[in-house]
């Protein structure tokens, strides 16, 4: 599986020393986030009354974002917006930069996800506790289960809460690592089919990369609204 | 065909170096696992503050200006409308007030011509009057004035017929008498 391979570009840097060297991977961070800045930097260039085709499609995104935030969450988490935002683009930047041939799909490293979804489980618990203090532990108890049940389910709750990030996280990377492998693997399969027997595992090919592209668009705004949801439990404190 | 054969094996070796690169899943090795970690937090947080900051903001006034000036075109538009509202209904008034000043206009004009008709009519009719009296007595004058000629005319006949027949000559008094005497019972027949 060379194309998730990690490997150093440039220098080896050591802080304190842990090696926190630029990598392929580090690259296309860079490159998936400056195309983002590139896109709205060319979307707000012209603040036009009738915007052109690429200040719509920054509009279309940011009134996305807002609606599905405003539906998913309330109005109280309108100063998360930013925050969103700029992870549902990133996402989406790195998963759609990763569809690219010979590119590097940053968000198919479980680490990758992995942090971002332990930062928003951490920062949703603290803006939890910080809205509702210790009331915030009564999201563990359903309201209107029977009272023999409550132990059982209260447990549950737990378990689902404290496993939020690794689903939120291994959802992300396996969703976008299976895409990839499948797609070499069919590529493969036209290879070693050759010219008689490949054009078939090639219209595979064909089809599951525009599949791939769908999920990337999917992965993001899913990784995006469960993030607004987790919100919604630590603003909105209600079951 | 050899051609072609020869293709698919050197396609197959390198296909298969490529396999021998791909072992196991190189997302479980922890190496660079800081190092990702690490530009991961840094390139996001350039990437959030920078959207944050600076273009989010821009996109949010853009889409108010919008929004606002959408507003104020059709309060515009609203006002614009209700101005024409307005102006045609100010238009209709004028209509009807020029509709009712030309029937006054027309029924003014109208007595004013019925009175002028009237009191020329009146005039004409006087003046045909006074024409008829005139006529009549120019008539009754004439008449007056012929029946004495014709007395004459007859009294003068009557002599001469008088003296023609027996040579003699009455005398003018009794003729005269004679005549009116006639003409006063003929009279009758001839006027």
């Amino acid at each position: 599986m060379q194309q998730f391979s990690v490997h150093k570009i440039g220098p080896e840097i050591k802080i304190a020393g842990i090696d926190l060297s630029f990598t392929n991977a580090s690259l296309f961070m860079v490159i998936s986030a400056s195309a983002i800045l590139l896109f709205l930097f060319i979307g707000t260039k012209k603040k036009e009354i009738i915007p052109n085709k690429i200040q719509l499609i920054a509009e279309m995104f940011y009134t996305f974002v807002a609606k599905m935030i405003s539906d998913t969450a309330g109005s109280k988490a309108k100063p998360y917006f930013p925050f969103i935002f700029s992870l549902f683009m990133f996402v989406l930047f790195c998963n759609m930069v990763g569809m690219l041939p010979y590119s590097f799909t940053v968000t198919s490293h479980i680490i990758v996800t992995l942090i971002m979804a332990l930062f928003i489980f951490i920062a949703v618990t603290i803006i939890g506790f910080a809205k509702h203090g210790f009331k915030y532990l009564s999201i563990f108890v359903p309201s209107g289960v029977p009272a023999l049940l409550l132990p059982l389910i209260t447990v549950i709750e737990i378990i689902s809460y404290l496993s939020r990030p690794v689903s939120l996280s291994v959802r992300l990377f396996a969703n976008m690592m299976a895409g990839h492998t499948m797609l070499k693997v069919f590529g493969g399969f036209v290879i070693s089919l050759g010219l008689l027997g490949g054009w078939l595992p090639l219209g595979f090919s064909v089809a599951l990369t525009g599949l791939e592209i769908l999920v990337a668009f999917l992965q993001a705004y899913v990784f995006a609204i469960l993030t607004c949801i987790y919100l919604n439990d630590a603003l909105n404190l209600h079951h | 065909m050899n051609k072609y054969f020869s293709f698919t094996i050197a396609l197959l070796a390198i296909q298969n170096d490529l396999f021998a690169a791909e072992v196991g899943m190189p997302q479980l090795d922890p190496k660079y696992w800081a190092s990702q970690a690490f530009w991961l937090i840094l390139v996001f947080s350039i990437l959030y503050i920078s959207l944050a900051k600076f273009y989010l903001p821009k996109i949010k006034n853009n889409l108010e200006n919008r929004e606002n000036k959408i507003k104020d075109d059709l309060d515009d538009a609203n006002k614009f409308k209700e101005l024409s509202e307005s102006k045609i209904r100010e238009y209709e008034n004028i209509l009807e007030n020029a509709k009712k000043e030309v029937i006054k206009i027309y029924i003014e004009s109208k007595n004013s011509l019925d009175k002028d008709i009237q009191s020329k009519k009146e005039v004409i009719e006087k003046e045909i009057e006074k024409e008829i009296i005139k006529a009549q007595k120019e008539i009754s004058d004439l008449k007056k004035n012929s029946i004495s000629d014709i007395q004459k005319i007859s009294e003068n006949i009557a002599s001469d017929i008088i003296e023609k027949i027996s040579g003699d000559k009455l005398n003018e008094s009794s003729i005269k008498a004679a005549v009116e005497d006639i003409s006063k019972k003929n009279l009758g027949k001839y006027l």
